[in-house]
């Protein structure tokens, strides 16, 4: 492929990147854009004072909450299990990969379903606690996906000569096992709490439209037909993914890895 | 079961518990034994589910659309990972839409693809259409074009991410040696490169295929009423003012959960094949 080619390609991938974002942002600022006005009037930014702004705030606090609550959780909880599985011999291990691939791909509005009888049954429907129950399920599958990858690479015998050397398990654990996987934790509480982040189904199941997440009051404007506060929720819910991958791009840069 | 192997079954078990006990309830819901207006064994909902013909069109559309958006994703994906592999910009752009949640991209899709969207203002400014009724109806219709595109838009940084790893672990070597033996850039690319990169992004296509079924967020905002996707009818069931009715999202529940235990065992058995050694 020659260079030009090439810099047609990165042009052309560019504007498929971009171009639904920039329309969101579009979107978000102008209250109202008439057919066929290719750019629509000047922008108005009381959306954010109006009663439908300070709904968007209330779900943002309340994805933001649940999101806290399920990364660090669903990362200890995929790497204690992965644990586990990372010393298993071959078949074992390849069984409990299969295990938490499936509450990663089954789908989200089945798992619900399921698990709405279970919250109604526990009567946490329709509350807070119910609905991060309910994204911890999904998220501890992909944390536990995540951890298994980086405890098969991680190197086992330095425990075992700290332990040799007289150290106890809590000193083993905070010492040496935490320190060396602590950016993956890190990087697996991100991941955990994204998972949280963009989950709808789940949320509306066992929510039941009483807990407000991002998504579900994303999903209300749009169906009411308030496209400019859903372009706007829309924009809030990318953010943190994009600061997220915008890191994740930094810290491979820095360390030569590939994304 | 050696001690060894102890800890990562009790893990397995723990893992998949929440889904397995929620498929249980599920199942005792689907026959009438649990669940709000349970009434005792009852194989009405079943019946219901399996002979009603708009829930059948329903799963077709389904697959139908989730099928046409991996392909086109997994084409894009080898095309772009072939073409851009050391360009650190092409990448950045291949791998953005990760960033984009999927009710935010159905939302920007909307925007795009409606009647009155920006691409029906992009034909009126050229004079190719002068009312909105006239651009074609790309978003809510029973083709699933918009459906299809945005499925493909979130799809392809995830299979564009595994086509260049499989590129960066599994082709280097090869192709030095297929062009060593006088293979040409054409013969090494059909031969070498696409044999190993269609086989190391089988289970990453597969993966995404199955997320593609189970999809709620996009044809929530995109597809059309007739024929419904399946996980708009499971949710519609679930919320039905008819309590009896209910039973009917956990049949669709069932059904769901089984074709995601079908692929995950595909899944496992495609990795399988596809690990380094084996190839």
């Amino acid at each position: 492929m020659t260079a030009r080619h090439r810099s047609w390609l990165t042009a052309a991938l560019a504007i498929w990147a971009l171009a639904p974002i920039a329309l969101l942002l579009v979107r978000a600022l102008v209250p109202s854009w008439r057919y066929p006005l290719l750019i629509p009037d000047s922008p108005a930014l009381g959306v954010l004072w109006s009663a439908d702004g300070r709904r968007l705030a209330s779900a943002f606090g309340t994805s933001v909450a649940l999101a806290c609550l399920t990364g660090p959780v669903s990362a200890v909880l995929g790497f204690v299990i992965a644990r586990g599985v990372a010393r298993a011999g071959t078949s074992t291990r390849a069984f409990a990969t299969a295990a938490a691939l499936f509450p990663v791909i089954a789908p989200p509005i089945a798992l619900g379903v399921g698990l709405q009888v279970v919250a109604l049954q526990a009567r946490v429907s329709g509350t807070l606690g119910g609905v991060w129950l309910a994204h911890l399920v999904p998220a501890t599958g992909y944390l536990t996906l995540f951890a298994i990858g980086v405890l098969t690479a991680f190197d086992v015998s330095i425990e075992d000569e700290a332990r040799t050397l007289g150290a106890s398990r809590w000193q083993v654990l905070s010492r040496v096992t935490v320190p060396m996987l602590g950016p993956r934790l890190i990087e697996g509480i991100v991941l955990g709490g994204l998972v949280s982040w963009g989950q709808l189904a789940v949320s509306l199941v066992i929510g039941g439209g009483l807990v407000r997440t991002l998504p579900v009051e994303l999903l209300a404007l749009v169906r009411s037909g308030n496209d400019q506060h859903g372009a706007l929720a829309a924009l809030l819910l990318t953010l943190p993914p994009a600061l997220a991958l915008g890191v994740l791009q930094l810290g491979t840069r820095r360390t030569g890895a590939a994304l | 079961m050696t001690r060894r192997n102890a800890p990562a079954a009790t893990a397995a078990v723990l893992i998949a518990l929440p889904a397995c006990v929620g498929a249980a309830y599920s199942f005792l819901a689907a026959i009438g034994l649990a669940g709000p207006g349970a009434r005792g064994f009852d194989l009405g909902p079943l019946v219901r589910v399996l002979t009603a013909w708009d829930i059948w069109r329903g799963a077709a559309w389904t697959v139908t659309t989730a099928s046409v958006a991996t392909v086109v994703a997994s084409v894009l994906a080898a095309l772009v990972a072939v073409s851009v592999r050391g360009d650190r910009l092409a990448r950045l752009f291949a791998v953005l839409p990760l960033a984009v949640p999927h009710i935010a991209a159905a939302l920007a899709a909307l925007l795009m693809f409606g009647q009155s969207g920006f691409l029906s203002r992009l034909g009126f400014a050229m004079g190719v259409v002068s009312r909105p009724d006239e651009f074609p109806a790309l978003v809510y219709d029973r083709a699933g074009a918009s459906l299809i595109v945005a499925f493909a838009w979130k799809e392809l940084p995830y299979l564009t991410l595994t086509a260049l790893a499989v590129l960066a672990t599994r082709t280097d070597e090869l192709h030095d040696v297929a062009r060593t033996l006088g293979a040409t850039a054409r013969q090494t690319f059909l031969r070498v490169t696409w044999p190993l990169l269609w086989r190391g992004m089988a289970p990453a296509a597969l993966a995404a295929f199955a997320f593609l079924i189970g999809q709620y967020e996009m044809p929530s905002l995109l597809a059309p009423s007739d024929p419904m996707a399946l996980s708009l009818v499971t949710y519609e069931r679930s919320v039905d003012p008819n309590i009896l009715r209910r039973g009917e999202a956990h049949v669709l529940s069932l059904m769901a959960l089984a074709i995601a235990l079908g692929v995950v065992i595909a899944h496992t058995r495609l990795r399988a094949a596809s690990e380094p050694s084996s190839t």
